[in-house]
Order: structure tokens, then sequence, then C-alpha cells
């Protein structure tokens, strides 16, 4: 290649992912299509969109067949990536519904939010949320983020809680999903709350097949999981306890924008949420990850079992 | 590692839709990339300071990786189809605005000089006797261009799309190999099959070629 | 978009950014070593066959068009196969990475090796040069040129895809781009991205320079054509 050709081809393109990307937050220029304030309607169709994990997949699929079941036509988009990526998504007008966890959430919208009660937290994600979105009534089933250890490393290192994890400072791996780096619930809360100090903070995935191999492996000390995750159980891993609640109450909590938000959604939705306990989501969960079933068959299943769907 | 036959058999229908959906967006990308590259490659081959200006920059974009280019379109156009469609086509833009530019430079001076000569005005010069004679490396940059872009459309999967391609984050997360293997050998049919087309379609639009083979 | 420029650039010079295990020198590094080894991998089978079958006129349709098929191969689907067969290891990624470079290598090797003039290796052929003789000092310095754009090709293709080791938990420049689509982070993306194209770019010109200074005298200005994205 040769150097004039090399230097005007740098400028050319260049330009391209910079004019690109100089357009900030929103996902997509076609703006906010929201803003209507009460008047939403879920009558054109629903998009639900779903984080890249099992479980959310799952949630995303009993959405789908509560509002099938109301008469909604839903359209299901799996696995499209972090709530850094689907929440900018949803204002866009990408996606119309998310099924959102209300602590991590909460901490998306204001790392400085500090109500970790089930309620006060539903108060302040209605605050905290832009034009535009909403969040429903929160639904019975929990589920939180864990910090885990093999049973070898507790013991080795007399480790039972968070706050155990300082008299390692700098010596320990944690793995997670590449986000897990920047959020509070994460690398930066551990730091802040219980100042304890990773050797090494490595990039894995969400609950996956990465970071659990990479815990049973000991590439990783500790590991980034969830609890509703029957592998923890089955490993004989420990769930390191939070004495300073730097995790909070993470019930499930469909996010909705306010374009799609109308009663029959509302009355749908709560009717899954007063329904799926945080058991029958850990059980929903292991038939898809261990008995490789769909997460649509999963979840038709069990809209079908509990009446909702016929 | 086993293949589960009885996951194929169920997931029939979602397999053929997504191998649509997957031709969809790696032939609008060939299109869309055909129809940006043939004036560009006008352009480049008539004004000759354009040339190396514009081959240089496509040289360039080949050499960004295409899951960079998917994340920073996602300001402009979401996690949608268009974001697919624009990320692949940058990809086949480099390859067949060169595979033209380098077409349109295989042609004769001498042909044409005859065309001229015979009074025949520029543009039909172009499309009468440029174009023919550069079809075949035009669409030998158009066999490169669809493969090529077959396999680069599970890339978006990244992005919530990706055709073929979330097979394979399902089958990852889930440690589940038969999705994976299906999505595979599926993208290698949908490329065989294309490329057959491709040469079908170059052999019918360059008849006075076949007595020379 | 000039925020962008001063966040990029902020970016690429602030000295924390290029030291420990996610600092931009290592993982330059880890990007460099997967790339060339995947690319030296590729070149040792993809030489050999494409002279193999340029020299002996044998098996070139059968070798073409699995290369093809080869291109067809999609990185992704690739990786995540040879994980779930084989378990987390670099395995997957150098698979993935020398399926991508051969079909180039071989392809243009091929192209070269057909398009040195038979009278050239008849006459060869007639001052008593044995095959091999004729192989590697006659075809092989003609085929140069052709050669080495294959080598360029995939070399280009290897670098941009060797992102592609982030995704199943490994290092290399890939690291900023996953990790920033994560957080949303598009500085990172991008600043990821242009030091991927900037390894590639120099690179290419490495191995340009290199084609110069092997080329023989009348080959010298074929090699200062710019780089090669589809030939062959």
């Amino acid at each position: 290649m040769n150097r004039r050709t090399l230097l005007g081809g740098l400028f050319a393109a260049a330009s391209v992912p910079a004019l690109a990307a100089c357009s900030g937050g929103v996902t997509s220029l076609k703006g906010d299509a929201s803003g209507s304030g009460g008047g939403g309607s879920s009558k054109g169709g629903v998009t639900i969109g779903t984080a890249n994990f099992t479980e959310n997949q799952v949630l995303g699929y009993l959405y789908a067949a509560a509002l099938t079941a109301a008469g909604v036509r839903t359209t299901v988009r799996p696995n499209l990536g972090t709530r850094e990526i689907v929440i900018p998504a949803l204002r866009g007008g990408d996606i119309d519904l998310l099924p959102e966890y209300q602590g991590a959430l909460l901490n998306y919208l204001d790392p400085k939010a500090v109500p970790t009660e089930q309620g006060a937290m539903q108060n302040a994600l209605t605050l905290a949320l832009p034009a535009g979105l909403q969040v429903l009534p929160y639904g019975l089933a929990e589920d939180s983020d864990a910090f885990v250890v093999t049973r070898a490393t507790a013991s080795r290192y007399g480790l039972s809680s968070l706050a155990d994890l300082r008299k390692r400072n700098g010596k320990l791996v944690i793995g997670a999903a590449p986000e897990v780096k920047k959020r509070r619930v994460g690398a930066v809360g551990l730091r802040e709350v219980y100042g304890v100090e990773f050797k090494e903070f490595k990039s894995l995935d969400s609950d996956g097949p990465l970071v659990k191999g990479a815990l049973k492996k000991g590439d990783v000390d500790v590991a980034n999981l969830f609890t509703t995750d029957t592998d923890i159980e089955a490993n004989g891993w420990v769930v390191l306890s939070d004495p300073e609640h730097l995790i909070p109450s993470q019930h499930i909590v469909p996010l909705v924008a306010d374009r799609k938000a109308d009663d029959t959604l509302r009355k749908a939705l709560a009717r899954i949420g007063n329904l799926l306990t945080t058991a029958d989501l850990t059980d929903l969960n292991r038939q898809v990850d261990k008995d490789k079933k769909d997460p649509e068959d999963v979840a038709n299943a069990y809209a079908r079992r509990k009446g909702i769907l016929r | 590692m086993t293949i589960d036959w009885s996951w194929i058999g169920e997931h029939i229908g979602e397999l053929a839709s997504l191998t649509l959906s997957h031709l969809e967006a790696a032939m609008t990308a060939v299109l869309l990339g055909l129809v940006l590259s043939l004036p560009l490659a006008v352009l480049a081959h008539r004004v000759r300071p354009l040339r190396g200006f514009l081959l240089g920059a496509s040289n360039v974009l080949f050499t960004i990786p295409s899951i960079a280019v998917f994340v920073l379109l996602l300001p402009v156009s979401g996690l949608t189809r268009t974001t697919t469609v624009i990320g692949l086509t940058v990809y086949t833009l480099v390859v067949l605005l060169r595979n033209t530019v380098e077409g349109l430079e295989s042609v004769p001076a001498r042909t044409k000089e005859a065309a001229r000569a015979m009074g025949t005005r520029p543009l039909r010069t172009l499309l009468a006797v440029e174009f023919p004679l550069a079809l075949p490396v035009i669409m030998a940059g158009v066999r490169i261009a669809t493969v090529m872009s077959i396999s680069l459309v599970s890339v978006a999967t990244y992005i919530g799309d990706g055709g073929l391609g979330q097979l394979f984050t399902d089958g990852f997360q889930r440690d589940f190999p038969t999705p994976v293997i299906a999505g595979v050998v599926l993208t290698l049919l949908l490329a065989v099959v294309a490329d057959a087309v491709l040469v079908a379609v170059e052999y019918a639009l360059t008849p006075w070629r076949r007595s020379r083979a | 978009m000039y925020a962008l420029v001063v966040d990029l650039a902020r970016w690429l010079t602030s000295g924390s950014q290029w030291t420990g295990p996610d600092g931009i020198g290592h993982r330059l590094a880890e990007h460099l070593q997967y790339s060339l080894l995947a690319t030296l991998i590729a070149a040792a089978i993809g030489l050999p066959v494409g002279l193999l079958i340029g020299h002996t006129g044998r098996g070139a349709f059968l070798a073409i068009n699995l290369a093809s098929f080869g291109r067809a191969l999609p990185t992704v689907g690739l990786v995540v196969l040879v994980f779930l067969a084989g378990g987390l290891s670099m395995l997957p990624v150098y698979v993935a990475l020398v399926a991508l470079a051969v079909p180039a290598i071989v392809t243009n090797t091929h192209a070269g090796m057909t398009a040195v003039d038979p009278d050239v290796k008849d006459a060869a052929r007639g001052q008593g040069m044995r095959g091999h003789q004729v192989l590697f000092k006659v075809e092989l310095p003609l085929a140069l040129p052709l050669i080495m754009t294959g080598l360029r090709l995939a070399l280009i293709q290897v670098v941009a895809t060797a992102t592609i080791a982030a995704y199943v938990s490994f290092g290399g420049l890939g690291r900023y781009v996953f990790d920033g689509l994560a957080q949303r982070d598009l500085v990172q993306v991008l600043g990821g991205a242009v030091l991927v194209a900037v390894v590639a770019i120099v690179l290419d010109v490495v191995l340009s320079t290199l084609q110069r200074v092997f080329a023989l005298p009348h080959q010298r200005s074929g090699a200062r054509r710019s780089a090669p994205t589809g030939t062959a």
C-alpha cells in the first residue's frame, strides 16, 4: 500500500465511525417515539427484548405467553445483549418491554441510589426512570447477583463473606461478565463498600459456560453468578454473604415503554408476576440449561400448567 | 459431540426462517454494495487522483473488525436489521469496488478507441462496451462478496440479529452443540447454493464467452 | 463528533491505559501473537498445498473448490463448535483463524504458479533442471508476488478477525471491542477498532516492503501495488 493512498484511506475511514458515534445516548435516530404519558396502547403488538442470559429469555417468553393469552400480539427478540445495550434500545423504540431486576436496574439508572428494600426501591425506580419508560409492579420471584467461590477456596482462605475478600487483596482473580467491571454490584461496589481489590478482573459471560468453567478450572477465584442457578448448589459452591447490603433486593419487574403500557398489558404481566415463584424460575432455568429445552417451550408449558395459556 | 436429531426435527421451521433471514441480510448487503460501488468504480477509473483515495479508503475499512462496525453503528440505527445490513455493506463495497475498478481497467484501450472512433458517446461506451467486457471480473467480485457476506452475517448475533448466527450464541450459552452444527452446515449450504446461482447468472449474462470455454 | 475524537485521543494516550494486564501494551502483544502464529500455521499448510497443486497441476479443482468452501465458514460458529467439543483453550480461536487464512494462501499460491509461463518451465527443464529445481529456482521466484499477495490478504483478515478471541475469554485487542459492547462504551470500541486497523496496516506495509526487497528486479514495480482484497 503506498503511503499516499494509505493516508487518504485513513482519513476517509476515520470519519465514518466518528459520525456514527456522535449522536450519543439514544439508540436510534427514530428518536423517542413515546412521551405520551398515560395513553399507551398494546393494541399494535408488543416487542419484548431480552438480555444475553438464559433466565432473561425464559422471562421474556413467559411475558409473551401472558400477553398472548390476553390477546396481545407479541414478538420476542432473544439475546440482544447487556442492560447497557437493551435499555437504550427500549428508549429508541427498537423494543417495547423488558424483563428487569429491581436492584440492578436502579443501580444502572442511578448509581448513587441507596434503597435496598423492595418497596422503597420501586419508588426510587419510578423517580430515576427517564421520560417514556415505566416499571410495573414487581413479581414474587427474585434473582440476585451472587459472588461465589469454590468450597476449597473458601476453606483455604477462610472466606464466608464479601468482607473476607479483603484479606486476600491483590491476590484473587474475579470472573464476571465485562459490564460487571463498571457496575456497582460488581468491581466498583466491592471496592467502595468492602475495600476489596482484585489482582485481575477477567471478562467472561453472564452466568454462562465461560464463568462457570473458569471457576471449576481454578482460572478465577471468585465468580459472579445468579442465585437462581442450580449449578451453585450442584457444585457445592459457596455464596459469599453480604453484611453491608451491597447487593440489593432483586425482584423481577417489567420495564415497559409508556407508549405500550395499557391495562391489558399491566394485568397480564401482574398475573404472571403473582404466579411465578423463585423456585419455579430456578426450575425453568434448569430445564433450558440442563435439559436443553427451548426457553419458549419451557415458558409456554409453564403458562399452560398454570392455566394462563390454553 | 453428538447431534440431537430430534432437536433438528422439531426446529425445521425455525431453521428455515433463520436461513431465509440470513440470506436476506447477505443479499441486501451485496446489492447495496453493488449499487454503491458501480458509480464509485467509474469515478475511480476515470478520475485518477480519486482512484488511490477510494481504493485506499476501502482497504482501510477492510481492516476494521466487523463486530466493531456493528457496535459503532448502534447510535445510528440501533438493534435493527438496518445495522446488520449497513455493517455488511461496508465489506461487500470493499470487494466490489476493487474488482469493478480492475474489471474496467482490463478493458483494452483499443476497444474503447474503436467505440469512440465509431462515434459512440461516452455513457453508451461505458454501458454497452466497458461494463459487459468487465463483467467477468465484476462477477468474480460479486461471488467473493456474496460468500464473504454470508459468512459474516452471523457476527451480527452480538447485536441481537445475525440470522443463523443466533444458533451459535444459543448453543454456546447452553453448552449445546446441535444448533451450532446446524448453523454452520446451513451457512455453508447457503454459500454453495448462492455461488452456484451466481455462476449460472454469469453464464447467462455473457453469451459471447461460451464458445471460448 | 469532536467530543468523540477528543475522548478517543484521551483513551489512546493516557498512561494508565497502556500498562497492566488490561493495558494496550499487553493487549497489543497478545493480538500480535494470535495473528502471527495463526498466519504462520496457515502458511505452513497453505503454501505446500498451493505449490504442489500448482507444480503438478493435479488436484487443483478439488483444492480450489475446498478453499472457496472454506471462505464461507462462519468464524463465530467454528469458534463455538470447537469450544463445545474441546473445552476452553486457545484452540477454537486458532482453528477458526487458520481456517480463515488457508483459502487465501492456497488460491493465490496456486494462481501464482499457474501464471508462470510454460515456455520458461520448458526452458528450465531443457537446461537439465530437475522437478524440484524447476519448482524452487524458477516457479517459486516467479510466483512470489502472487504468493505474497495471498499472505498479505490472509494476514489482514486474521488480524481483524483475531478480535473473536475475546468472545471466548481471551485477550487481544478484541477485549476492548467486546468489553466496550457489554458496557456500551463506544470510545473503547472505537479505540480497539482503530488499534486493530493500525496493526493490520503496519503488518501489511512490513510485508510489502519485504516483498519489494526480495523481489526479482523486473517484479519490483509490481510489488508496490496496494494491498489486495479479494484477488484470485
